[in-house]
């Protein structure tokens, strides 16, 4: 879910310095950038509680404007993997397979208390930095919630491939986005620079894992952390906000 | 309600530009291939 997507950002685009009494009841919508990465079980499942949090608020919740930046968890993932995850797992990490089968099995049931079916059996191991240079054109068309919702639900719920080209075209038409141009997207790599600099962003904040939410530009939230969490940030910074402006 | 425990972030190491909300430390986090519970074993 998405409250008040506002199409103007920047120091400009809230009124800091009212004429007008009424003026203090127009304000930006507080910016939630969220660093994630779509082979990442517990950003799904955070991006769940973050939208029940905005959602315990009721129609006192603040506006939010969210963004989604890439993150590359496991750059060196083969863009197809052919075996199971407890296979890729066990493989890679040389965990055992009990032990991988038992995580999975903990993550399946935390997820579905956030409502997500999760299917590990199907989920289909690949490199994600086409997925990610879809997200990129899908912000620019002002759809990228919409479809980071869509490939998160082909990767974990319907074992999608979501590193090829073909296969992201058809999750971003159907969305809404137009499907030529999607393709002209990612044949042609222009949003490969966008997918580094948020890489990069993340580094420079010292971010080593994801899902990591950054709420205002001021206050930082690691890990899938509860609805609550999210919404007692969200009542801080509004409060904030009213306070400044009093 | 109140307020969400914060933590400024001066760790040299960790040179976030904001304060962190430490909220559940239980809450996973995924890094390379597997997810964990910060200062806990990996899951």
């Amino acid at each position: 879910m998405t409250r008040g997507l506002a199409g103007k950002h920047g120091a400009d685009a809230g009124i800091r310095e009212p004429k007008h009494p009424f003026a203090y009841f127009v304000s930006e919508p507080i910016k939630i950038d969220i660093w994630s990465d779509i082979a990442c079980p517990w950003c799904y499942i955070g991006k769940r509680h973050l939208e029940s949090g905005i959602a315990s608020l009721g129609d006192g919740a603040p506006e939010v404007d969210i963004t989604y930046h890439s993150y590359e968890l496991s750059p060196d993932t083969p863009l197809d993997f052919e075996g199971s995850t407890v296979e890729y797992l066990a493989d890679r990490k040389g965990m055992p397979v009990e032990r991988v089968e038992q995580m999975l099995d903990h993550v399946t049931g935390v997820a579905a208390q956030a409502g997500l079916d999760y299917h590990f059996e199907k989920v289909a191991h690949t490199k994600t930095l086409k997925a990610h240079e879809v997200l990129h054109f899908a912000k620019s068309e002002g759809k990228q919630l919409e479809l980071k919702e869509r490939l998160l639900k082909a990767y974990f719920v319907e074992g999608g491939r979501v590193n090829r080209i073909d296969e992201l075209v058809a999750y971003a038409a159907e969305v809404g986005l137009d499907a030529d141009a999607a393709r002209d997207a990612l044949e042609s790599g222009r949003y490969g620079d966008a997918v580094q600099a948020d890489i990069a962003q993340a580094q420079a904040y010292g971010i080593n894992g994801v899902p990591f939410f950054v709420i205002d530009g001021k206050y930082g939230i690691s890990g899938a952390q509860p609805a609550e969490v999210f919404a007692q940030a969200l009542t801080q910074v509004a409060g904030e906000r009213d306070g400044a402006a009093a | 309600m109140s307020a969400p425990e914060t933590t400024q972030a001066t760790d040299a190491a960790t040179p976030t530009p904001f304060a962190m909300i430490a909220g559940d430390p239980s809450a996973m986090v995924c890094e390379g291939d597997v997810c964990y519970i910060p200062g806990a074993s990996a899951e």
